[in-house]
Formats: structure tokens, C-alpha cells, sequence
């Protein structure tokens, strides 16, 4: 035992000291790059990677004895996104160090770090779709679908980075919700505002909707708000501050507390048609094609965890991110599997 | 069921094992007597189907049981009886309702749930085992919203992990068809209506086969095609008497409900018969349209591969021709594939069409736009001028309260004390 843990230590020392001269290099890690790469054998990637899934198999069981203490467990934003980026380029340097690579250590650092790699992409979101296009394609390194969050969950068919697409999906609604920590009177709003309705027999909201940005709020009694409609988060997060001066106007010491991206939808087309009884026959375990019920296939993105509804025109429908990394990303995933799919 | 039982009045030998109250019986299926009484039910059993039993005698099995789940257990059973399934069938259904049952969920739902949970286990016990059973015929016997149904499917799909194929196509058209009136004359079926079974099936599967081919089954509801594809079938085996009858006409005669897109179905299955017609040299002299084409379905679909093949190309080449942007591979493929069309015709067929679905053939109902990249920070400032649009003058609120009071005095005078 206290060997082990002092051979770590030593290896990380080794890390740490190549960290301070690589830093330069790695300032930002592309969320793009798959996190589970490491460096295989060179002379044969192909064996190297086969043995790097058994050795995941077999060392799924030793992590009692590996001292994972720097990874804090409870990580709040702000933290997550400053230890996962240290902790990565410690485990990029030691991979591009080492020729055995072969720590128990990374493998379940994997999947902790694919949890944790949608917060790291929403701190470079805006890089994303730069980046995409960047990334080198090394056929060698297995694509970031390959490691799914649940390792129950059987993995997806290995495909070559180099196939990204040039489609963009399009964001179509944003749903948020803010707090504006006040108790409202809900038939004063409807009685003040031009634009609100109120009908508590109906529904024990007030519906209030603004021009610019278009968007439509839903305003409760006990002061939270759900704002949708809006086809950015700034434009979501203007039209809610928006209803939050209205309802400030109004008389009510509204203030805009915890403001939160609940769901995005966005929506593209891959301009072929798709033939979704053998894209359900391929992916049982994500599909689901019911055509009595609903014409389009409902796939359910295990990494990241989006659901997306195909339809056999090609247009795809992508919701419940509650980041625009997470949309991207789930095409960038789902493209190459369309594509088999595109001849009868 | 039991071997070797005759009916003392139909002499059929469809002997059913029923139960009327507490006591099981032999009853013919044919015309309903009552061959035999007797203890062909333990008590076990008794109580499995919720019959009475003196307390004396009770094995104690159901206490653990909740009423509600007896009921549902009692209910799956009933329709598998119902529908004629296998007996094998039925266990399994029974063990999955009862793992339904598990989840508190499930426990803590409406009756009307529960009830539509009862199809919900039938039918993914169908699935799995092939039998073609549609959630139409389901919710017409239960009585259920298709809605509630689906989303009590879904969600016990998903609570139980299950893996459910897709509906057998083949199985649904053989199943289908058999329901067709048309296999012996009668009253309403006059004789030249009347169509062999055999041939009609044969026919029919190859013109849904064929549908699927060109894209018209992907995305929708399977039951409409085949109602089309079975008419086709049937006016093909002998046009000159029945290109009178028509798609609502056929389904009154056999006896079959007529599903609204079976319309849209039959027009879009005839322009693909038109199409593969073009190719064909005896039938391009004819100027077919979709009335004189159904005479030579027969031939169309003993060639159907390869008219298919000649009569559509990918949507890969034709998007080049039409100036669209796409892949640029199938360049060279198409003068190839050009060439080789060439036949020694003085009549060129018909240029290729695209084999795409019909939704993407149809022009787009309105250009989307894609949206100008706004600038927006979401911090912006807020102008007063601009809030204040949205808020009412005094005055306003005024009027409003006045004209909201005369309205409720208006809607409480028709009430005369």
C-alpha cells in the first residue's frame, strides 16, 4: 500500500515538473481532442488500444488502493473548472512523458473527467465551434463517444475524428428561470401590464411577453420566473431581466436571483434522407422508432445527455443541454452515424 | 383445445376451457354449448383468476396480493384470451405487469393507467414475439385515448429497460388481409369482387415491399399503406371488373375500417407504379396514368428491382444537376451510369427521379432564414421608455377595471332569481 501510494507521488512529481515547462503549450485543453486519449504503442496503435480496453476491464477493480485524493469529490463551478483543467494537463503531460502509460490511474479519471467535461466546455464554449474544425486528426486516438458515462452502457462504433461535418445546428429556444425573491401579487401584474394575462382558473401563473427580444414569461406568486422563447442565452438573459424591471416598475422590490439555463433546443438538417428502421435495428439500446406513434426516431444521447429526434427528411431536432456545447457536440456525435444510414 | 373432443350439437372441435363463476367448463367455441363440467380448475388456480373459494379451502396465495393488482393480473389474462394468443403468451405478460407493478409509480397511478398498462404488457409481449398486434386494435378494446396509451408505453419501456422490435410488417399484411370479407361470395360481395387469398397476399406483400423500397413507409403509420397496397393487389388480379370500385367502396365491401391517409398512401403508390412504367418499352407506347397502370401491376412488380433501380437514382446526383450544393462524388458515376441507360430505344425513358421520401419532394412551405448573428450580452441597459410601453396609463387601468365589472354583471344577469 504505501508503496503504491509513494510511486505516485513520485510519478506526479515527475508530472508536475514537466507540467511548469509544457504550460506554455497546453493553456487550453480542446474540449474537442477525446479526454481518454493516451499515447499508444506507435509502432502498433491498433493492439495498443485493444489492450488499453482490457486493461480498463481489469483494473476497474483496483481503484480501492489508488490515492485519487486530489480530485476533491463535492467540486462547485468555479473549482471544477480550475482542478479538472490542472488535473488534465498532468495527465496530458504524463501521457505525452511516458511510453507506458499504463496507470490504473487514468482510466477511471476518464470517467470522471467525461463528467466533468461539459462544465470545462462551458467556460470555452465559445471556442467550440473554432476548435472543431482545428482539431488534428489522429487516427490513432479513439473518438470521445467511445467512453460513455455509465460503464454499463455498451460503447458506440469507433469512428475516424476527420469526419466533422460543416453543419451547424441552429438554436431555436431557450428555457431559463430566475428568482425574483419577492412575493408577487399576481392580479395587481395583470391588472398594471399591458402585455400580461391571468386566468387562475386556468393556470396559477401570469403569462407576460415582451417584443425584443421575443420571448414569453411565466410569473408566479412566490416570485420565480420561467422565461422562454429566446434563441440565444444573452437574449434569454436580457428578456428576463426585462420582466424583472416590469415587475420592479410595478411596485414589487423585484430582484434577479439565480439565474439558470434550464433546456436548449436547437435544430439542423444533414440534407439526405435516413432510413431510421435500420438506425433503430443498429442502436436499440439508444432508439426508439415507434411509427404509429410518432414518425420521427427518438435517440437518447448517452454522452452527452441529449435526446435527439430524427426524422427520415434528415432534419434533426437536439434538446435538454442545458449548454450550447452540449448541442454541438451531440451532432458532432450523431453525423457520422447518420451518414451510414444514408443509402437505402 | 383438449384432443379428441366433438361437440354433441356443431360436431366442431373447438373445445374451449372456460370457467363460469367457480366452475370450469368445456364449451364448444362454434356455437356455444356446454360440453362438459367438471374439476379442471384447482384451487390455486381459483384464486389466480379471482374466483370465489371457501376459506376452508384457500391456499392463502392472493393475500399478499393487492385487490388493484389481482384485477390487472386478471385483465391480462383476459385479453390475451381475447386476442387469441398463444398461451405462452400470456405468462409472460403476466410477469411483466407484475414487474411493472413493482415500481411505485405504478402502484400510485389512476385506474385508468393501470388499465392501459394492461395493453401496454400484451402488446410488448407481442412484439417480442413477432405477432403483429396494433396499438389501434389495442386502445379500440380497451377503449383508451391513443395518447394515454402511448405515453404509458413509453414510460414502461423505459421503467423496465425492455428491448421492443419493431413491428413485423410481413406478419401485419398477412394478418391484415385475412380480415378482408372478399375470400367467399356473399350477399354484399358480388362474384366478380370475390378474390382468391393466396394471391392477393402474395400481391400485396410485394406492393408493400415495394413501398418500403421507394420510402413511403418510413416515418408513418404501417396499417394505411397495406389498406392501399391490398387494394391495388386486389383491382390488379382483375382491372376490368373492379377499376369501377373505389379505395372507400373496396373497404366497405371487405368489411374494413378506412384509414384517413390510406387516400394519400394509394396516390403516392401509383406514382411510383407510373415512374417504373416509364422504363418499361411495351408500356411507354401506352401513355399509362394512374388509372390504366393498375393493369399492368402484375408485370410492374415481376420486375420491380430492377425497374426501381432504373426508374430512381440517388438524391446524390440529381442535387448536382439541380445546382445545390452537396457531394461532389457522383460526378463520375453519373455519366457512367448515364451511358448504360442508353439503351437502343428511339424513345429515351424518362430522366431519373429522385428516390426520396415524399416530404422531401414536396417544395419547402416557407424558407427559413437563417437568423442574423445577434450581438446581444444580455447586460445591455434596460431603457425606462422601453419598460414603460408595457404598463398601463392610470387611466387605462381604469377603463379596464370598469369594462371587466360590466362584463361580470353582464355574464351573472341571465340568472333570473
Amino acid at each position: 500500500m504505501e508503496e503504491e501510494e509513494t510511486y505516485l507521488e513520485l510519478y506526479l512529481g515527475q508530472c508536475a515538473v514537466q507540467d511548469d515547462l509544457a504550460l506554455p503549450r497546453s493553456t487550453l485543453f480542446s474540449p474537442g481532442v477525446p479526454y481518454d486519449v493516451y499515447i499508444p504503442n506507435p509502432s502498433n496503435p491498433e493492439t495498443a488500444f485493444n489492450s488499453h480496453l482490457e486493461e480498463v476491464k481489469e483494473t476497474s477493480g483496483d481503484f480501492s488502493s489508488v490515492d485519487l485524493s486530489f480530485l476533491p469529490d463535492e467540486l462547485t463551478q468555479e473549482n471544477k473548472d480550475q482542478t479538472v483543467i490542472r488535473s488534465k494537463h498532468e495527465i496530458e503531460n504524463c501521457k505525452t512523458q511516458s511510453q507506458d502509460s499504463r496507470l490504473p490511474l487514468s482510466s477511471e479519471e476518464d470517467v470522471r473527467l467525461g463528467v466533468n467535461s461539459s462544465s470545462l466546455s462551458h467556460s470555452q464554449s465559445h471556442l467550440y465551434p473554432g476548435d472543431a474544425d482545428s482539431v488534428q486528426p489522429s487516427p490513432e486516438k479513439p473518438n470521445s463517444n467511445l467512453l460513455p458515462l455509465g460503464s454499463i452502457a455498451p460503447m458506440t462504433p469507433m469512428t475516424p475524428v476527420s469526419e466533422c461535418s460543416k453543419i451547424v445546428p441552429q438554436l431555436q429556444n431557450i428555457v431559463s428561470t430566475v428568482n425574483l425573491a419577492c412575493k408577487l401579487d399576481l392580479k395587481k401584474i395583470a391588472l398594471h401590464a399591458k402585455n400580461a394575462e391571468y386566468n387562475p382558473k386556468r393556470f396559477a401563473a401570469v403569462i407576460m411577453r415582451i417584443r425584443e427580444p421575443r420571448t414569453t414569461a411565466l410569473i408566479f406568486s412566490s416570485g420565480k420566473m420561467v422565461c422562454t422563447g429566446a434563441k440565444s442565452e444573452e437574449q434569454s438573459r436580457l428578456a428576463a431581466r426585462k420582466y424583472a424591471r416590469v415587475v420592479q416598475k410595478l411596485g414589487f422590490p423585484a430582484r434577479f436571483l439565480d439565474f439558470k439555463i434550464q433546456n436548449m433546443v436547437g435544430s439542423c438538417d444533414v440534407r439526405f434522407s435516413i432510413r431510421l428502421e435500420g438506425l433503430v435495428l443498429t442502436h436499440q439500446q439508444f432508439s426508439s422508432y415507434e411509427p404509429e406513434l410518432f414518425p420521427g426516431l427518438i435517440y437518447r444521447m448517452v454522452k452527452p445527455r441529449i435526446v435527439l429526434l430524427i426524422f427520415v427528411s434528415g432534419k434533426v431536432v437536439l434538446t435538454g443541454a442545458k449548454e450550447r456545447s452540449e448541442i454541438y457536440e451531440a451532432f458532432e456525435n450523431i453525423y457520422p452515424i447518420l451518414k451510414g444510414f444514408k443509402k437505402a | 383445445m383438449p384432443g379428441g373432443g366433438r361437440c354433441p350439437d356443431c360436431g366442431s372441435t373447438e373445445l374451449v376451457e372456460d370457467s363460469h363463476y367457480a366452475q370450469s367448463q368445456l364449451v364448444c367455441s362454434e356455437c356455444g354449448c356446454v360440453v362438459s363440467e367438471g374439476v379442471l380448475t384447482t384451487t390455486f388456480s381459483d384464486e389466480g383468476n379471482l374466483r370465489a373459494v371457501t376459506y376452508s379451502q384457500s391456499t392463502g396465495e392472493n393475500e399478499q396480493v393487492s385487490r388493484s393488482k389481482q384485477r390487472g393480473l386478471r385483465r391480462v389474462r383476459d385479453l390475451c384470451r381475447v386476442l387469441q394468443l398463444p398461451p405462452t403468451f400470456e405468462d409472460t405478460a403476466v410477469a411483466y405487469y407484475q414487474q411493472a407493478y413493482q415500481h411505485s409509480g405504478i402502484r400510485a397511478a389512476r385506474l385508468q393507467k393501470k388499465e392501459v398498462l394492461v395493453g401496454c404488457c400484451v402488446l410488448i409481449t407481442c412484439r417480442q414475439h413477432n405477432w403483429p398486434l396494433t396499438m389501434g386494435t389495442i386502445c379500440t378494446l380497451l377503449y383508451a385515448d391513443l395518447d394515454v396509451f402511448s405515453g404509458t408505453y413509453m414510460q414502461i419501456v423505459k421503467l423496465l429497460g425492455l428491448d421492443v422490435p419493431s413491428l413485423c410488417l410481413a406478419e401485419l399484411v398477412k394478418t391484415y388481409c385475412s380480415s378482408f370479407k372478399l375470400f367467399q361470395a356473399s350477399p354484399s360481395v358480388l362474384a366478380k369482387y370475390v378474390e382468391d387469398k393466396e394471391k392477393m397476399l402474395s400481391r400485396t406483400l410485394q406492393l408493400v415491399e415495394l413501398a418500403n423500397e421507394t420510402w413511403l413507409v418510413t416515418g408513418r403509420h404501417p396499417l394505411p399503406v397495406i389498406t392501399a397496397a391490398a387494394f391495388l393487389a386486389w383491382q390488379s388480379l382483375q382491372p376490368s371488373d373492379r377499376l369501377t370500385c373505389s379505395l372507400a367502396r373496396f373497404c366497405k365491401l371487405a368489411n374494413v375500417d378506412l384509414p384517413c391517409p390510406a387516400a394519400s398512401r394509394l396516390q403516392e403508390l401509383l406514382a411510383v407504379l407510373l415512374r417504373m412504367a416509364e422504363q418499361l418499352a411495351w408500356l411507354q407506347v401506352l401513355k399509362l396514368d394512374k388509372r390504366s397502370v393498375v393493369k399492368h401491376i402484375g408485370d410492374l412488380l415481376q420486375h420491380r428491382h430492377m425497374l426501381v433501380r432504373k426508374a430512381f437514382r440517388d438524391g446524390k446526383v440529381e442535387m448536382e444537376t439541380q445546382g445545390k450544393e452537396g457531394q461532389g462524388q457522383g460526378q463520375g458515376e453519373e455519366e457512367a451510369g448515364n451511358c448504360s441507360l442508353d439503351l437502343p430505344e428511339k424513345k429515351r425513358p424518362a430522366s431519373p427521379a429522385l428516390l426520396l421520401p415524399p416530404c422531401m419532394l414536396k417544395p419547402p412551405k416557407r424558407i427559413h432564414p437563417t437568423p442574423p448573428v445577434s450581438l446581444v450580452t444580455g447586460d445591455e441597459d434596460i431603457s425606462d421608455s422601453e419598460i414603460e410601453q408595457y404598463l398601463r396609463t392610470p387611466q387605462e387601468i381604469r377603463d379596464f377595471q370598469r369594462a371587466q365589472a360590466a362584463r361580470q354583471a353582464a355574464t351573472s344577469v341571465p340568472n333570473p332569481p
